[in-house]
């Protein structure tokens, strides 16, 4: 399956650059106005590490929807249907994750859909789009 | 005979004995407790290695059940 | 009994999406279908949580109107069980008996009902005078039904009258039509019904989940027993699933009025049909308890993995667990029905909530059980269940202990249209009265109702589906039975009326009582009859001590139906409020209440109304529906303190095997409690001390506890109680409290 993967040395959390993926993804993927509704965060931590929240496209929200709103696209992607969607936010509470994403304008939540807007973005080359096998879904 | 008091009721207690072992002679299974030790209460992951001295008051507070 | 360590579970496999199927005939059944009645409404979506209008229909007349909510019944009565007990209240007079054609079935959702981010918010209330209790019982729900009213534009539906024929109602609330028709050619069991009907009302597949259906079934015709089905279409499993307003026969009278069903279809679902003043609160707090179920269910209850079924091996180790009809509280069997044995036969990988957003999702389903007995032998189905009550009911109680006999159970008493608390205790009833001989083969057609005799037990039911033979005696319910056997003398009439697990004619739910003295109070003193959906005290009082005293069980007796009542006017499941807690839920004040979520309730009413509460104005608004509730008992005959008394199963050991089956307990008692000795007496005397003693303090009880909810020793509500309620605005409700010394 498609999926966003990050190479956390590369990263440095925002210290050295502007966030461009997060800054990609909300204002060019998500028409938001500005970075804070992006579907990926990065986060410079005190010991000079970096860290980020990624959706890695592993499926436990699509076991949990009680509408069936989350399914795999042909890539493995996780999409969310919209029009199915009852805006439980039960994605949200289980992604363990912490990626899922919603505007309090928006009904429906949203995610990383693995568009690879952020991977050209990144000024240092942290960011790539793999291919991995799709993971057996869990019980959660 | 050393004696603890678990929710007012009286029993025999033994060098060694955890907080573990109490819920087992009691066949406290519930899973929503709240211990405490004359009144200091022991987070569920020390039950295990939570010593009751002797003499203790020791609470098993069970949460409600029964949907 | 030492509950033996769980065994490591595997998994259940089952294709869940594989099953019997139901629907070839659907065309037929759909062509033999005539319209009586047709009458177009303008659907609507509530604003701030109300629709402000009910819907009535006549069955006799076939009368459809809109009904307004008026501002006196929001202050009053709220929603949910307040806008019902309302309705009924108004539609029959103190001579009404259940099958009277003004008697009525109300379904009320209430005002929160219907949001999809709160764990347990699509829960419905229903009402009507019970065939069992000649009082109102209100039954709570899950299932789509409510919400799916209130989204084609009612806060309640009112049914009246009686039809001369069996006809289906139908409201469209994407149409905006509500149609009365024939049908004649319908089946009657709710699995196959539901079925048919989702089918034939949802215009196309993806329509399924706007539909669902309150039906019953074959055994609800031939017994006072009868419950409903509310059904929501399981997408993944791609069948319907059942929830039941199960206790107090309100599917008999649903039969007796000749409803086969009643379909709703609403529109498709969104996040915010309610038009809640402040949507962010909802979907904040939703979005809370979603991660703590996550993150704490697992460690605590594990209710995703076992619904309420986590409890069985539970109850056994704290000899709660009824056993051959209350007598015991533990078994040695009782590992071969524990939690774990369901979640290896429920199906995890999937979405189980009965409404949308139920993180709790405790709605499990045994997929892939072939049915060994009935008219549906060798057929494979999805059971719903099983529950706790299921499991303790139909299991321990009858002393079943082979699941798939439990899950057969199980599934007939769903399809076939009973009550399994019901059923369970009736049953565990003519099984001791089997084993004393009081009942014989002779008595019951053949029947070896011995304990664990799950053939005859199944028997026994399918003669109730059938309206033949001992099922349709069985059917009439313990009460209605126990006065059957003293008229025909079969047996010693206190021993009977004693083991009989009956209060105002509703049976006992699941649970021994016998050990404590505030659960006593928690069954017998209730509106509805012994359903601990008021008060579950027990571990309060039992094994936490905390009880006491008279007063402080009399506090426990007056807050907790108070905050229970609550859910019932809101919409609200009560299992996500206790069955999970937050990880820091020991370090406040009184954590037995689960603070922070008392906080999250009181914030979804009002971000849904806009309207402010605290807990002193919450436990109002329930106060005045509790109160009325007592009145209203009070003017359909019952209602007071005579009313209120145990059998004394539920109070103390009323046989020798009992007594002596806890002898050290009782003798101990009898030393530091009643300041007797038990030495050199016989059982026969300690069990007379004994029984004497438990019964005085039972009266205690009511005294304090009647004093702490402001009511009269007989049990009526004062007038200054209903001055400070604001109930003494209603006429009626005045007179009938004066009338009673109030």
């Amino acid at each position: 399956m498609r999926q966003l993967k990050i190479n956390l040395p590369k990263c440095d959390g925002g210290r050295n650059c502007d966030h461009e993926c997060e800054e990609a993804c909300a204002v060019k993927m998500f028409k938001l106005e500005d970075r804070q509704g992006a579907a990926l965060h990065i986060q410079a931590l005190e010991d000079g590490e970096s860290a980020a929240v990624i959706c890695d496209q592993c499926g436990d929200c699509v076991t949990v929807c009680p509408a069936d709103a989350l399914s795999r696209n042909k890539l493995g992607v996780v999409m969310i249907d919209k029009k199915l969607c009852v805006g439980c936010y039960m994605c949200i509470g289980f992604c363990e994750k912490g990626a899922f994403e919603r505007q309090p304008k928006w009904l429906e939540p949203y995610k990383c859909t693995a568009c690879g807007i952020c991977v050209k973005a990144c000024p240092h080359a942290a960011l790539e789009i793999v291919d991995v096998p799709v993971p057996a879904p869990r019980i959660i | 005979m050393s004696m603890i008091q678990v929710n007012g009721d009286p029993l025999a207690w033994t060098p060694g004995l955890t907080v573990r072992g109490l819920l087992q002679a009691k066949n406290y299974i519930f899973p929503m407790l709240i211990v405490t030790i004359d009144d200091r209460r022991v987070e569920r992951a020390d039950y295990d290695r939570e010593l009751i001295p002797d003499g203790s008051v020791v609470q098993v507070i069970h949460l409600l059940s029964g949907g | 009994m030492s509950v033996n360590p769980a065994p490591t579970i595997t998994p259940c496999d089952v294709d869940f999406t594989k099953r019997t199927e139901y629907h070839e005939g659907l065309e037929a059944i759909r062509a033999a279908h005539r319209v009586l009645k047709e009458v177009a409404f303008a659907p609507s979506l509530p604003r701030k949580g109300y629709n402000d209008r009910t819907l009535y229909v006549d069955l006799t007349t076939r009368e459809v109107k809109e009904k307004p909510v008026t501002q006196q019944m929001k202050d009053l009565f709220v929603g949910g069980r307040g806008f019902g007990l309302w309705h009924l209240w108004n539609a029959v007079t103190p001579a009404t008996r259940w099958n009277d054609p003004e008697n009525e079935i109300v379904i009320s959702p209430g005002p929160v009902a219907g949001i999809t981010q709160y764990p347990g918010s699509g829960k419905s209330l229903v009402v009507s005078i019970s065939p069992q209790t000649d009082i109102p019982i209100d039954s709570n729900v899950g299932g789509y039904f409510g919400p799916l009213l209130k989204f084609s534009g009612f806060d309640a539906l009112e049914l009246q009258g009686k039809s001369d024929q069996d006809v289906i109602l139908f409201i469209d609330g994407q149409k905006g039509i509500i149609r009365v028709e024939t049908a004649p050619l319908e089946p009657a069991d709710s699995h196959v019904l539901a079925e048919i009907l989702t089918l034939m009302y949802a215009e196309d597949e993806a329509d399924r989940v706007n539909i669902s259906v309150v039906c019953t079934g074959a055994a609800a015709e031939h017994s006072l027993i009868g419950m409903l089905n509310f059904t929501w279409w399981d997408k993944r499993r791609g069948c319907i699933r059942l929830k039941q307003a199960g206790r107090g026969g309100i599917g008999t009278v649903f039969r007796d009025k000749k409803i086969r069903a009643l379909v709703c279809r609403g529109p498709a679902v969104k996040a915010d049909l309610n038009h809640p003043v402040d949507f962010e609160t909802l979907a904040r707090t939703g979005i809370k308890l979603h991660q703590e179920i996550r993150t704490q269910d697992n460690l605590q209850c594990k209710m995703r993995r076992n619904g309420t079924a986590h409890i069985v091996e539970i109850m056994d180790a704290y000899d709660l667990l009824p056993v051959h009809n209350f007598q015991y509280g533990s078994h040695p069997d009782t590992h071969k029905i524990a939690s774990y044995v369901w979640e290896g036969r429920c199906s995890q990988m999937t979405s189980d909530g009965c409404w949308y957003g139920c993180s709790m999702g405790c709605a499990k389903g045994a997929d892939g059980l072939v049915l060994k007995t009935g008219p549906y032998k060798g057929h494979m189905v999805t059971v719903d269940g099983p529950e706790y009550e299921n499991a303790a009911g139909l299991g321990s109680n009858g002393g079943v202990f082979d699941p798939d006999s439990l899950l057969e159970l199980n599934f007939y008493c769903d399809t076939y249209g009973i009550c399994t608390i019901t059923y369970g205790t009736l049953a565990a009833f003519v099984m001791e009265c089997y084993q004393r001989g009081i009942l014989n083969k002779e008595r019951t057609g053949g029947l070896e109702l011995t304990w664990g005799n799950a053939e005859a037990d199944l028997e026994m039911m399918h003669q109730m589906a059938r309206g033949e033979g001992f099922g349709r005696i069985a059917g009439q319910g313990v009460k209605k039975m126990k006065e059957l056997f003293i008229a025909n003398g079969w047996g010693d009439p206190q021993l009977i009326n004693d083991i009989g697990m009956e209060n105002k004619g509703l049976e006992y739910s699941q649970y021994l009582s016998k050990e404590s003295l505030a659960q006593q109070g928690g069954y017998a003193l209730t509106n509805k009859g012994p359903q601990h959906d008021e008060a579950w005290v027990i571990f309060m009082d039992m094994v936490n001590k905390q009880l006491p005293t008279f007063e402080d069980k009399a506090e426990a007796l007056y807050y907790f139906p108070l905050w229970r009542t609550w859910f019932g006017l809101m919409g609200f499941c009560k299992l996500p409020w206790n069955d999970v807690a937050p990880a820091d839920n020991a370090t406040t004040a009184e954590p037995a209440k689960i603070p922070e979520h008392v906080q999250n309730y009181l914030a979804l009413f009002t971000a849904t109304t806009g309207i402010k509460i605290d807990v002193e104005t919450m436990l109002m608004q329930s106060a005045r529906v509790y109160n009325f509730q007592r009145i209203f008992n009070i003017r359909m005959g019952k209602g007071l303190r005579a009313n209120d008394l145990p059998p004394y199963r539920a109070v103390g050991p009323v046989t020798r095997e009992e007594y002596e089956s806890r002898s050290e307990r009782y003798d101990k008692q009898m030393l530091d409690e009643i300041g007797v000795d038990p030495a050199g007496k016989s059982i026969e005397e300690k069990m007379a001390i004994t029984r004497r003693y438990r019964l005085d303090r039972y009266s205690q009880l009511c005294d304090a506890v009647y004093a702490r909810r402001g009511w009269t020793p007989d049990g009526v509500p004062t007038m200054a109680r209903l001055k400070e309620l604001g109930l003494d605005v209603l006429p009626e409700v005045v007179d009938i409290v004066k009338a009673h010394g109030g």
